[in-house]
């Protein structure tokens, strides 16, 4: 049965068709239509953020935290620019995101109207796909694909430029074939060849290591991924996107590898002879000096994404597949056994945390209270910097996909808005959302978006003074200048008043389990400042450049 | 080793596919020679063909980059020397 509709009703008929039931936007001169038709379709939550880039992060936490599509609403021009920096950092991350941003009609493109920007042209390599749709008879069939495409195979961010004239033409709809199916791509197998292969190395290694990244978490490979590694006894190393694919504490888990590696986890990985790396791409902050990265280990690659596969290390065994699938394959493949002196040399070098971490005002005690104060049962969102380390580090995670952050593009900001999408997707979850002083700074305004659409997050600030990563760099590399590293706050507590909602300020260590406690029992947003020491350092720390084996452990 | 291949590229006739495509070749400086483009007759194709002066690894990371964008249909790569090719 066919209607006459506008464009900016199809989309919006097309997104609950396809199961969208939220929208973080911000309306302007050129996406007036579509917030014109939005009324009509009650459906569709939208949430009014206090910036577009807030909309992108906030849609990719949705996704992150979903499984699902996210999806932001901007304007053209500034709107539109505003959201690069979320499209960028969903699109480093592998996290579906689709944009829909308004142009200026299509008489007035090309000619610098006001608020015309080739939004098209800026975000083309940041993301997947992109469309500039010019009839509105195509918008039904656009946006389909455009949610398919975020999705399927390796996820990422998709633009649809929609121009005013095209919001408002009507045309006959007809919905599009595939409507309200679920879309499923197949899931890719691996050839027995290759997975054999794999399997022969595993049995002959005498130090193989497991690696799992994003990939695990996106694929749901968990069952799977623990099946290979208790069949195998290889330890398991999570990088900072993968944390939470593999459960803290489980006696094969290692950590975090890489720049903030514990020390006998890079000398895990440059003494291992096999490393099985899944669903990971071995980016420069895992791997350090590519030439001196795992001297002595064959890798077994296996990732979605075929273009990963001996990109940045060379592979002995490359496996293009589903991580689930592909793993479940090789857990088949793969004969029982064990590692226990291999695991027995690796602990021998376990230290614990660095003495900075622990006692006072540390991030370890913060997060113990946070930890208890929760029962471990939340999903924390970090922004980027010193803080964000310490949680990778230091927090317990024990169930899937509960570690949100910022990893690929590393954007400051990232941590409040991406919360908000977090709390949409998992209504009934405590949701964290910490922060340094600098990255709280640049997104605070979205306690306003909380405020307003009642959304649920606490935020915590770390708060040193100064921009501490960066200032750990200048004590490290440059000389102890602090070049515009101290950074000023308001006062938090006042701030959170000013949004009217309970802030906290927590100096010692004495008042940490009263006070999380009371800021995660509340009702609603709260805001908890930490006062930490001004020049705490992450340990170890491999120079930038370095090789994994040479790691700073303590101030210079 | 350093040597000349030709892409051959079989993509969407839209200017975006070709923008994206190109994009490829502009983000990694991609040392390009006799870059055409035209129409396949009788099909909504476009064919891109280049020449470019690389490493057999260089090439391969393009060709992979090219392989994943969407509206682009195959890619062939021919090493001037060996007249070897590579078909998807």
């Amino acid at each position: 049965m066919s209607e006459n509709l506008s464009g900016a009703q199809i989309i919006c008929r097309t997104l609950i068709d396809a199961g969208v039931d939220v929208l973080f936007g911000y309306p302007g001169g050129a996406i007036m239509p579509f917030y014109h038709a939005l009324p009509e379709y009650p459906q569709l939550r939208h949430i009014l953020v206090r910036h577009e880039q807030a909309a992108a992060h906030a849609a990719d936490g949705y996704a992150r935290a979903s499984g699902r599509v996210g999806v932001c609403i901007a304007t053209s021009g500034p709107g539109a620019t505003n959201l690069v920096t979320g499209l960028a950092t969903a699109h480093m991350d592998s996290s579906p995101v689709v944009a829909i941003t308004g142009q200026v009609s299509r008489p007035m493109i090309g000619r610098d109207a006001f608020q015309e920007t080739d939004i098209i042209g800026i975000t083309l390599p940041i993301t997947k796909q992109n469309y500039l749709v010019q009839d509105a008879a195509e918008l039904a069939d656009v946006v389909m694909e455009a949610l398919a495409v975020a999705q399927d195979g390796r996820p990422g961010p998709v633009l649809i430029d929609v121009p005013k004239d095209v919001q408002n033409q009507k045309v006959e709809y007809t919905p599009p074939a595939g409507v309200g199916a679920q879309h499923a791509a197949p899931l890719s197998k691996a050839g027995d060849d290759a997975v054999q292969r794999a399997a022969d190395l595993i049995a002959a290694a005498q130090r193989p290591l497991m690696m799992i990244g994003h990939g695990v978490i996106l694929a749901n490979a968990y069952t799977e991924v623990r099946a290979l590694a208790e069949r195998t006894g290889m330890p398991v190393i999570t990088t900072l996107l993968g944390i939470s694919a593999f459960p803290e504490g489980h006696p094969l888990h290692l950590g975090m590898p890489g720049m903030h590696g514990e020390v006998h986890v890079n000398r895990a990985i440059q003494r291992a002879d096999v490393i099985v790396a899944i669903g990971l791409r071995f980016d420069d902050r895992v791997t350090g000096n590519l030439a001196k990265f795992a001297p002595r280990a064959q890798i077994v690659h296996i990732d979605l994404d075929r273009s990963e596969i001996g990109r940045n290390v060379p592979t002995a065994v490359g496996i293009v597949g589903d991580a689930a699938v592909v793993t479940r394959q090789l857990v088949a493949a793969t004969a029982a056994r064990r590692c226990d002196a291999w695991r027995a040399e690796i602990d021998a070098h376990r230290r614990p945390p660095d003495a900075s971490f622990r006692g006072g005002m540390s991030p370890e005690t913060i997060l113990t209270a946070i930890r208890d104060a929760t029962g471990g049962e939340c999903t924390i969102v970090t922004d980027v910097g010193q803080h964000q380390m310490w949680v990778a580090k230091l927090f317990p995670y024990r169930r899937p996909n509960t570690h949100i952050t910022s990893g690929g593009l590393g954007t400051m900001g990232f941590a409040v808005p991406a919360a908000m999408g977090v709390h949409l997707a998992r209504p009934g979850e405590t949701v964290w959302a910490i922060s340094g002083d600098g990255g709280f700074q640049m997104n605070m305004a979205e306690m306003a978006t909380m405020v307003q659409e009642g959304l649920t997050v606490k935020l915590a600030v770390f708060n040193n003074g100064y921009l501490g990563m960066v200032r750990q760099w200048q004590q490290f590399f440059h000389g102890k200048r602090y070049s515009s590293t101290p950074i000023w706050s308001p006062d938090y507590v006042k701030l959170a008043e000013a949004y009217g909602i309970p802030g906290y300020r927590v100096q010692h260590a004495s008042e940490l389990t009263d006070v999380v406690g009371r800021a995660n029992a509340v009702q609603g947003p709260t805001l908890v400042e930490f006062v930490i020491e001004q020049e705490a350092n992450v340990f170890p720390m491999i120079p930038p450049g370095g090789s994994l084996s040479e790691p700073i452990e303590a101030a210079v | 080793m350093t040597t000349s291949h030709a892409v051959d590229v079989l993509l969407d006739g839209t200017l975006l596919t070709l923008n994206r495509a190109v994009g490829v070749l502009r983000r990694r400086n991609v040392a390009v020679e006799r870059l055409t483009v035209h129409p396949c007759a009788g099909s909504d194709a476009s064919r891109l063909t280049f020449a470019m002066t690389a490493d057999a690894a260089t090439v391969d990371r393009v060709v992979q980059q090219f392989r994943k964008i969407v509206g682009v249909r195959a890619v062939e790569t021919t090493t001037n020397d060996s007249n070897t090719e590579e078909q998807t």
